[in-house]
């Protein structure tokens, strides 16, 4: 039986949809426009009268800058949309969470509510777009939105759709997250968000079929182009940014450069296309998101993945007689794709005290530890958990050692980020054409 | 006078629903695909048609003219849902005429056994499928001990033993027949049934041989049936793209369907996504213009008789 999200074809970590939504508050988008304040790069607004002497930097809606590695971001805090002050009571809820489907494990729910007594509602999405969607039109105030990613992160703050948070009631962010997703680089100072899970791309197959040693290879990403003998077998992630950007890696680790995962190089974009086509012909690829599910049962072998959906395999889906240790993951060093999601609060939440309160007791190593391996399988930035501690507890075996993320994993590697229009349009293409076949 | 505005009230509630449910909202999707986008990639639907932006209708046609992507999908789409036709109008008619002529008493049962399957929700009976046809699967071992599995690997049809799901047309094009099939039995059932047995009494009496008088009598009495069913499983059959997902998930297989749900869902390509519903759309119009020309002449030779 299939997980209820296969059906809908809609990958959890749709890193693409940015920017989604009915139609535009046209006005909220002017709140952020402009540079002052808003950067820390000097010329990140194309055509805002900044010196030509510097290479100028994409911009999404409204003029906002995109944020990159190179191109840090701190969002304005401006008055008409401020945060809750310190010590403000729990409100009477119940509080409204805005959430993935099956993301969050719900005997959590019920020790919050426990611990709060206030009650709390969950709605659920299945693609950002969807919850764009749905948060642009205004008409229902979440008090708390989980599990969008950074690539959304533009869209939500041209629109206005989050409130700063209140870093007072967040006690737990500062000892228990990792330094390095404190200060993110696509929200300086934490100000709009707190991080939830975070995962990489890479591969997953089942070393009981596959004799390489995949793990070893100089470019492992080259697995995959060799995959004829498991023809029928193999897959790639069904999201364009993901698989797309497969290639362009591959190409990158032959060289020993760093690849630019959000380029938006036309030729660079329609070769990736081309190479992605080849896997067509050499293995008959499918196109797919059901890893954690077809790798346990034996049909795929070799599949792009998401780190946490091993974990997940290896935590909830493994069909019985088989071992977890079947199961390999290989993911990035450097020079990959290693990304996180966020908590927000919402810009109109009547519970936004509660919502602070929820996302701490989340912040909570145990809390976060029992989401993990009691149902989400996605790894939180946790500084109590490693990989070690896992295989000690006997929980992964040691091939899915890689499937948790360290914090030295994220500087060397990069976050799929939203595009500028022109540029989405060469990466649409390409999938186009990849997709048909 | 005012029975016959009663009677003619009666057909409000199914004009409201359609003006809603389906009118208003094709005309969203004729405003967003001939609209624009915003800097959020989002769809921004132009309501009035004076304002109307072609930009997009002609970029995707020229997709379509150029031999693109989405002429690949059209082709393969059009190719996957004859086939399928042929194998539900080859595997449908001889049910339907066994029911209809000569299951005599049992003719209740079996009709309700041809209904049955539309107990079960469309997915549901794929998902079926999945475990039927995984490489250990019962239908996969039952296949292999007739010997199918073989042929069909020596025609090409299947590339690899128990390879059933490993992204195969012609499991795609059997999912869809299969899906479909009792869409097509019930209406040819009916017409079936309908046809009056004198007729055929005639013919055998004026020397018509069994075989000649199916032929001559049977077959174009029932060919309104036959039209009426293709024409219902092919309109869903041209949308789908859940089967394809669900049975194989391969590029090689994907459906205009399947392009329609992408370019819907990812990325910044709605409008073109509506677009290429509109095309899909005007093709289907065009069949059922057809249907409606081919049961219209058929009903008027009817009325000459």
């Amino acid at each position: 039986m299939a997980h209820p999200k296969d059906r809908s074809g809609i990958s959890r970590r749709n890193l693409l949809k940015g920017a989604a939504g009915g139609a535009l508050g046209i006005g909220a988008i002017g709140v952020l426009a402009g540079c002052e304040n808003t950067t820390t790069a000097i010329g990140a607004c194309e055509g805002d009268g900044t010196s030509n002497l510097v290479v100028p930097k994409p911009t999404g809606p409204g003029g906002l800058p995109l944020p990159r590695p190179d191109n840090a971001v701190t969002w304005a805090i401006v008055p008409d949309n401020e945060p809750i002050e310190d010590n403000v009571p729990d409100e009477e809820g119940p509080l409204a969470i805005y959430n993935y489907a099956d993301y969050l494990d719900p005997a959590l729910v019920k020790a919050f509510q426990k611990l709060t007594g206030r009650k709390v509602e969950i709605a659920t999405y299945n693609s950002a777009d969807e919850a764009f969607a749905k948060l642009s039109t205004g008409a229902v105030g979440f008090d708390l939105v989980m599990g969008l990613s950074s690539s959304n992160l533009v869209g939500l703050i041209a629109q206005q759709l989050i409130q700063p948070l209140n870093h007072s009631y967040l006690k737990n962010f500062e000892p228990n997250i990792w330094p390095e997703l404190q200060d993110p680089f696509y929200d300086r100072g934490s100000r709009y968000t707190v991080p939830y899970v975070v995962w990489s791309d890479g591969i997953g197959w089942r070393n009981d079929k596959i004799k390489t040693d995949i793990d070893a290879m100089k470019v492992p990403w080259d697995i995959f182009w060799e995959s004829a003998p498991y023809k029928g077998k193999v897959a790639v992630l069904d999201d364009q940014r993901d698989a797309l950007s497969m290639p362009i890696q591959r190409d990158a680790m032959r060289e020993g450069r760093r690849p630019d995962v959000n380029t938006e190089d036309e030729a660079v974009v329609k070769q990736a296309g081309v190479d992605l086509g080849q896997l067509t012909d050499i293995a008959n690829v499918k196109v797919a998101i059901t890893d954690y599910q077809t790798l346990p049962e034996g049909k795929t072998w070799l599949h792009q993945s998401w780190s946490g959906d091993l974990l997940g395999a290896a935590f909830y889906y493994m069909p019985k007689g088989v071992p977890a240790s079947v199961l390999s993951y290989w993911g990035p060093e450097k020079n990959g794709v290693v990304q996180n999601d966020f908590f927000c609060v919402g810009r109109t939440a009547k519970n936004p005290a509660l919502a602070h309160r929820f996302i701490n007791f989340m912040l909570d190593a145990k809390v976060a530890y029992d989401n993990m391996v009691n149902f989400v399988g996605y790894t939180p930035p946790q500084v109590s958990i490693t990989a070690d501690s896992l295989i000690t507890s006997g929980l992964i075996p040691r091939s899915l050692t890689k499937a948790v993320i360290r914090p030295e994993q994220f500087a060397p590697n990069q976050q799929l980020m939203q595009l500028t229009v022109a540029g989405q349009r060469y990466w649409d293409a390409a999938w186009s054409k990849f997709k048909a076949g | 006078m005012s029975s016959r505005w009663t009677w003619r009230l009666l057909a409000f509630p199914g004009i409201a629903w359609l003006s809603v449910f389906f009118l208003m909202a094709f005309y969203v999707v004729i405003a967003v695909a001939f609209g624009n986008q915003n800097t959020l990639s989002e769809p921004v639907a132009f309501w009035n048609p004076l304002d109307w932006n072609v930009g997009y209708m002609l970029e995707t046609l020229k997709n379509i003219a150029n031999g693109g992507p989405f002429f690949t999908v059209l082709v393969r789409t059009f190719v996957f849902v004859t086939l399928a036709l042929i194998m539900a109008l080859a595997i449908g008619y001889p049910v339907a005429y066994f029911a209809a002529r000569h299951a005599g008493r049992w003719k209740g049962l079996v009709l309700l056994l041809l209904i049955l399957p539309f107990w079960i929700n469309y997915l549901m009976r794929m998902l079926a499928w999945i475990n039927l046809l995984s490489p250990d699967g019962l239908a996969t071992r039952f296949l292999s001990s007739i010997g199918i599995e073989r042929l069909f690997i020596a025609v090409d049809l299947l590339a690899t033993e128990g390879g059933w799901l490993e992204g195969q047309s012609f499991t795609v094009i059997m999912a869809l027949t299969y899906g479909y099939l009792p869409f097509l039995i019930l209406p040819l059932y009916a017409f079936l049934d309908r046809i009056d047995q004198r007729h055929i009494e005639a013919a055998r009496d004026l020397g018509a041989s069994p075989f000649s008088a199916f032929r001559r009598v049977t077959l174009p009495l029932s060919r309104p049936g036959i039209l009426a069913g293709l024409v219902l499983i092919s309109l869903p059959m041209f949308g789908d793209y859940y089967t394809p997902d669900l049975v194989s998930q391969s590029t090689k297989t994907n459906l205009i369907g399947n392009q329609i749900d992408q370019l819907t869902r990812q990325g910044s390509s709605k409008v073109v996504g509506a677009c290429l519903t509109l095309i899909l759309a005007v093709l289907l119009l065009g069949l059922m213009f057809y249907y409606l020309r081919a049961t219209r002449t058929a009903d008027d030779r009817g009325d000459d008789r």
